[in-house]
């Protein structure tokens, strides 16, 4: 691959750092050697002659860029920090040759000085903001570049881009898969950890999904080509990090509206030093260097640079965990909440019920409920039907007519002339079921945390189903963690209350909010938040009004999709422990973005007026300057060391 | 309110991803933003100097073209790759 941006911008830095300083070093050593040891190589008479020879590449060739654009700017007022080192530097060389109109003092030589300074901090900065962003080049190379495909009956190797949707691919232990696609033939496990974060590999087989750039671990597997080029699960996650770096955080408006009118404040401001010095001393010669203090002691730099850096150094290190964060804003609004709401179902759980028990009100035909049961079911999308209709595979369901779903409550339908139906309590009262026979056993489900169905026949009550969604491993673990760090932790389900209580019970969750019907989540999150900020987690495909509505929205990714609008934080991994890690970093970010803030602040409410005031040479005002950006890039940097 | 839905909807709104070189420093990347806000058909936009991007929200009439010199007229930028989505 040719060569980045970045790598460009950092070589040309380089290439004007080597001839800057080939050109600075010596007018150093002479001025110097003058000053410091009274050994005069040149008469300082000559000095000025010295400087403006030796200094003219270092400005105009190797500082032309800088000379060009900054001179640019000043005429059509897009000003950069360029007008400013231009300006500065510009007119320290100038006085070296009006050096010999009266002049007293000679900055050229801290002409040179300047440029060089400058160029060597833009090389340490730009090679610093390529550690920073360094995460979403090695995304970018963590694709595959080529892919075995079956043509008729050949293998052949053929350039990634040339793969096409239905294609099968084959992929031999230890290469990376391709492209997103399907498992149709063989069984391997599969280490997804660099896109998902998830450090266990996964047992795929036939019709099992598959990420493209994970690494096919121990059996020859072919996969069917669902998704290539931009619609990859990969290039989702590039393009997210992307965005995300983006984006703005909200703390940075002030900052950013500082930068814009920066430079044109600080040449008015060396302006009018420039008039007060000459005004007050009488001396054009310090009044002119202490102008030029002003102007290359100012740096946008640090203050624009604070937010960003940061922000692209935290979304990276998610990204490799994979935890994405989408909106800026979302790590700044973290720091606010207090109250972390879970979507049960997929979220909290695995999301994929079982049937448990099934109950017979006449002894001995559970089999005959179930049948029932999963006859109308069939018919029907809702998770928990789907675990009734695979409970019977293989027997024969009846015929259903008529068949109806009654939302948050059941479905019902006509199995030759008798009227079934399925569902909750609700159903039950509505349809004046007296449901007494099976009261008992469908609590005690219920206080097991089963989901349970009654199952009727007219105004006669069947049986009843028991349905059950086992919790996630690392669930307790991260509810426990976000209970140590001060956070309350609120369960949200359509499940009833006993249920829902039996589950929260055994997830160590503080509250619930039961018997919520699909639409209504929403409105329960905007309930909750006038008592406070809220962070709702959930699984992005159903949850999204929810995820909009709260003020941080948490989507678990699922699989091999990721839900790219619901949320401002997405989770590749389905664990709950994303979002411990998630909420640790969106602090620890915001936390970096604050202390850049303040210490950029403070390095210009501090250095302009010391400049002002006369203190610094030049020179120091141009080395104050560089380290000031760099330590901003630099400590943003540091964000790297905490652990999250 | 739905007459204003309506006209809304009838304005196709476009992302587009623009790679942007030269840009070095923080007021690099806000007078870019400031020189494309001012192209016709462009609504939004947000410049990175730490990723080299430009995300533009635009309409049907923006023109790539305006795109690349409004970048160039902020300084020595120079607009790489066009993305569109």
């Amino acid at each position: 691959m040719k060569e980045s941006i970045e790598e460009r911008e950092i070589a040309g830095w380089k290439r004007k750092l080597i001839g800057a300083w080939v050109f600075t070093i010596p007018i150093m050593l002479i001025m110097y050697s003058g000053m410091v040891f009274g050994l005069e190589i040149v008469s300082m008479k000559w000095m000025p002659i010295v400087s403006l020879v030796l200094g003219f590449p270092v400005i105009f060739i190797f500082g032309w860029r800088t000379i060009k654009a900054g001179m640019r700017g000043l005429f059509t007022f897009y000003f950069n920090m360029d007008s400013l080192i231009a300006l500065g530097s510009v007119i320290a060389y100038i006085t070296g040759a009006l050096h010999f109109f009266g002049l007293t003092l000679d900055y050229s030589g801290a002409a040179s000085m300047i440029m060089t300074i400058f160029v060597t901090g833009k090389y340490i900065e730009s090679k610093a903001r390529g550690k920073a962003s360094s995460e979403i080049g090695k995304l970018l190379e963590l694709g595959a570049k080529k892919a075995r495909v079956l043509r008729g009956k050949e293998e052949i190797e053929i350039d990634i881009s040339d793969v096409k949707v239905g294609e099968v691919l084959i992929v031999k232990p230890g290469e990376k898969i391709p492209t997103d696609g399907v498992v149709v033939k063989g069984e391997s496990s599969i280490d997804e950890s660099m896109v998902t974060g998830e450090s266990l590999s996964t047992d795929k087989f036939v019709k099992s999904l598959v990420i493209g750039a994970t690494v096919n671990q121990d059996g020859v597997l072919h996969v069917k080509a669902t998704k290539i080029g931009k619609d990859t699960f990969l290039a989702n996650i590039i393009k997210l990090v992307e965005e995300a770096q983006g984006s703005k955080v909200p703390i940075q408006r002030f900052a950013d509206k500082i930068t814009s009118v920066f430079v044109p404040v600080i040449l008015m401001l060396a302006g009018l030093t420039f008039i007060n010095w000459h005004l007050f001393t009488q001396d054009i010669s310090r009044a002119i260097g202490v102008a030029i203090s002003v102007l290359v002691i100012a740096c946008p730099c640090a203050l624009g640079l604070a937010t960003p850096i940061a922000l692209t150094v935290g979304s990276g290190i998610g990204a490799k965990r994979g935890i994405l964060i989408r909106r800026g804003e979302a790590i700044q609004t973290m720091k606010e909440v207090g109250t972390v709401i879970f979507d049960k179902t997929g979220t909290i759980t695995k999301g994929k019920p079982e049937v448990t028990n099934v109950y017979s009100v006449a002894k001995g035909k559970e089999n005959e409920v179930l049948i029932v049961a999963a006859s109308l079911e069939k018919l029907s999308e809702h998770p928990i039907a789907r675990a009734i209709v695979d409970k019977v595979d293989g027997k024969r369901p009846k015929g259903v007519k008529k068949f109806k779903i009654l939302r948050g409550r059941g479905v019902e339908g006509l199995m030759g002339r008798k009227q079934i139906l399925i569902g909750n309590r609700t159903l039950m009262k509505e349809r004046k079921v007296d449901v007494k026979k099976v009261e008992e056993k469908t609590k005690n489900f219920e206080e097991d945390g089963k989901t349970t169905m009654i199952v009727a026949q007219g105004k006669k009550v069947l049986g009843v189903v028991a349905v059950a969604d086992s919790i996630k491993e690392d669930s307790v673990e991260a509810v426990k963690k976000l209970q140590d760090s001060g956070y309350k932790t609120v369960m949200i389900t359509g499940d009833n209350e006993r249920t829902a209580k039996a589950i929260a019970r055994d997830v160590g969750i503080d509250d619930i909010i039961a018997d919520v019907l699909p639409g209504d989540k929403a409105k329960r999150v905007e309930e909750l938040q006038k008592s406070g900020m809220v962070a709702f987690v959930g699984d992005g495909v159903n949850d999204a009004p929810a995820l909009k509505q709260a003020n941080v929205g948490i989507a678990m990714g699922t699989g091999t999709d990721i839900a790219i609008e619901a949320g401002d934080i997405v989770l590749a991994k389905g664990s709950l422990v994303g979002v411990v890690q998630a909420i640790n970093l969106s602090k620890a970010t915001f936390g970096k973005i604050k202390q850049n803030l303040f210490w950029a602040f403070a390095y210009n409410v501090v250095a302009i007026p010391l400049a002002v005031a006369g203190v610094l040479h030049p020179v120091i005002a141009e080395i104050a300057m560089a380290l000031s950006s760099i330590t901003v890039v630099t400590n943003a940097n540091l964000l790297r060391r905490k652990r999250i | 309110m739905l007459v204003v839905e309506a006209a809304v909807a009838e304005v196709e709104m476009k992302k587009i991803k623009l790679t942007i070189e030269g840009m070095h420093c923080a007021s690099c990347s806000s007078n870019v933003e400031r020189s494309l806000k001012k192209v016709p058909g462009v609504k939004d936009v947000r410049v990175s100097v730490m990723t080299y991007k430009g995300f533009v929200e635009a309409d049907d009439n923006v023109k790539e073209e305006e795109m690349k010199k409004a970048v160039s007229r902020a300084g020595s930028y120079e607009v790489v790759e066009v993305e569109e989505e």
